[in-house]
């Protein structure tokens, strides 16, 4: 016991809340604009919706990630639920799907009791970085665009989890310094990418 | 019929509630699509609060929603590539937007006399219906109806230039036309499919003499969870070394248990 005692006084980095702690970045040129095809004889209106994929694989070459994806939903309190694992990710399925318009959320944690998980090396994409997306007969790519880390309490869920005019896919893991009160880390690590047309 | 075309002296200053729930993240976002209804007008760069937010906007192009923060904002249209000069824009005005809002601004009219069209766009609809509006952009087409085709009106008399109020509709596939009030027929939409959970704006644009509609999707429901994933499971040291003193006690107790069971069982 003594021995696990001084063990407790052991004073290290922590990691996570050290590669957390400058990031973000977001795209600075201007927006693209949806330029409507020319008159035909269809209907404009139909053909408006898109239709996404039910994400089974993620990947994310830039930092080596490649993830089952689990489809959940929400834990007992009301959060997006999570993967009881470390090797997996969760797409929330109640929310919007892989190449609809909307924001399509995959979470991933970022490390687990004996060290790093899946979405450990999230704070490291970068502008421009693919993620990809694979479903049962179809491959969505997603560009990054932007990174935040972003305090809990100022994480703003209905626009992260919101709609939006083009296909949006985003990453969630945890990010920031341990809250020992809460359980949990103090910062989300909330990554924006847009969907590459074909 | 109700126009809401909005006007831009009216500022809608948001309150935030204090009350509400104590430090809950509101949100201070408002959404914005611009829409280029202007039939003879050049494309347009758009500045907002005097940076370059939209590049060579053609004619009946829209940007999608844009995220930008409740508040006033000034909106400026040049034609593209034309430098930004305060002030000096085709078009400007002071766009008021309030937080967890969403607006379509259209700059409509004739490029001689443009100005903008600015409605509050829905995002919300009741669970397996459509919604739909209409908006007259024809600067010199006639007040219309849209309706049914050999049936009822959905929209009458909309006139230029004026958005609609939203009508819910069962999700269904519906031939539809515009037309004059006494019936005839200005452009059919036959077969018409609105889906469910979702919200169109139909925008008739253009001279009346080849008029056509611009057809955008507002805003299509999903879920979403009342908090962010709780997504590490691991803790910095200091209770990494609390697991181990829990730990360790855990298995003090269970060996002491087992000497006892062993000892019983003697």
């Amino acid at each position: 016991m003594s021995l696990l005692l001084l063990a407790g006084c052991h004073q290290s980095v922590d990691e996570v809340s050290v590669r957390s702690e400058n990031v973000g970045f977001t795209r600075t040129e201007p927006v693209s604009v949806n330029v409507a095809p020319a008159a035909s004889t269809e209907n404009p209106i139909n053909g408006l919706k898109r239709t996404g994929i039910e994400p089974n694989f993620l990947k994310i070459p830039a930092i080596d990630v490649e993830a089952q994806v689990q489809h959940l939903g929400v834990t007992e309190n009301g959060e997006m639920a999570v993967p009881n694992n470390i090797e997996d990710v969760s797409w929330f399925s109640p929310g919007y799907v892989p190449g609809e318009n909307g924001r399509s959320v995959i979470a991933g944690h970022v490390d687990g009791v004996d060290g790093p998980a899946i979405f450990w090396d999230l704070a490291k994409l970068q502008l421009g970085d693919e993620v990809v997306i694979q479903g049962e007969e179809k491959t969505l790519t997603f560009k990054v665009h932007t990174m935040e880390s972003v305090p809990l309490d100022l994480a703003d869920v209905t626009k992260v989890f919101g709609y939006t005019s083009s296909p949006e896919l985003v990453l969630i893991t945890c990010s920031g310094t341990y809250d020992f009160d809460r359980g949990t880390r103090e910062e989300r690590l909330i990554v924006y990418a847009s969907l590459v047309e074909e | 019929m109700k126009k809401i075309l909005f006007s831009f002296s009216v500022a809608m200053v948001l309150v935030f509630s204090l009350l509400a729930s104590g430090v809950m993240a509101d949100s201070h976002m408002a959404k914005v699509r611009v829409v280029h209804a202007s039939p003879d007008a050049p494309a347009v760069d758009v500045y907002v609060n005097g940076e370059l937010t939209l590049e060579d906007v053609p004619f009946k192009a829209d940007s999608g929603y844009l995220d930008v923060p409740a508040g006033t904002h000034d909106v400026e249209v040049f034609a593209s590539g034309t430098e930004y000069a305060a002030g000096e824009g085709v078009l400007q005005a002071d766009l008021a937007v309030e937080a967890g809002k969403a607006y379509t601004v259209a700059a409509a009219n004739t490029l001689d006399s443009i100005e903008f069209v600015v409605a509050e766009d829905s995002m919300e609809v009741s669970d397996g219906k459509a919604k739909v509006r209409v908006g007259h952009l024809s600067p010199d087409a006639p007040a219309v109806d849209v309706g049914v085709i050999g049936g009822d009106a959905l929209f009458s008399g909309a006139e230029f230039p004026g958005i609609t109020d939203y009508a819910e509709l069962d999700a269904d596939t519906y031939d539809l036309e515009i037309r004059l009030p006494d019936g005839t027929q200005v452009l059919p939409l036959e077969g018409t499919e609105l889906a469910a959970n979702t919200v169109y704006s139909v925008f008739a644009v253009n001279t009346v003499d080849s008029l056509e509609v611009i057809a955008l999707v507002d805003y299509e429901a999903a879920e979403s969870p009342d908090g962010m994933p709780t997504t590490g499971l691991g803790t910095p040291n200091e209770s990494q070394a609390m697991w181990l003193l829990l730990g360790g006690a855990v298995v003090l107790i269970g060996v002491s248990s087992l000497v006892w069971r062993k000892r019983f069982q003697q």
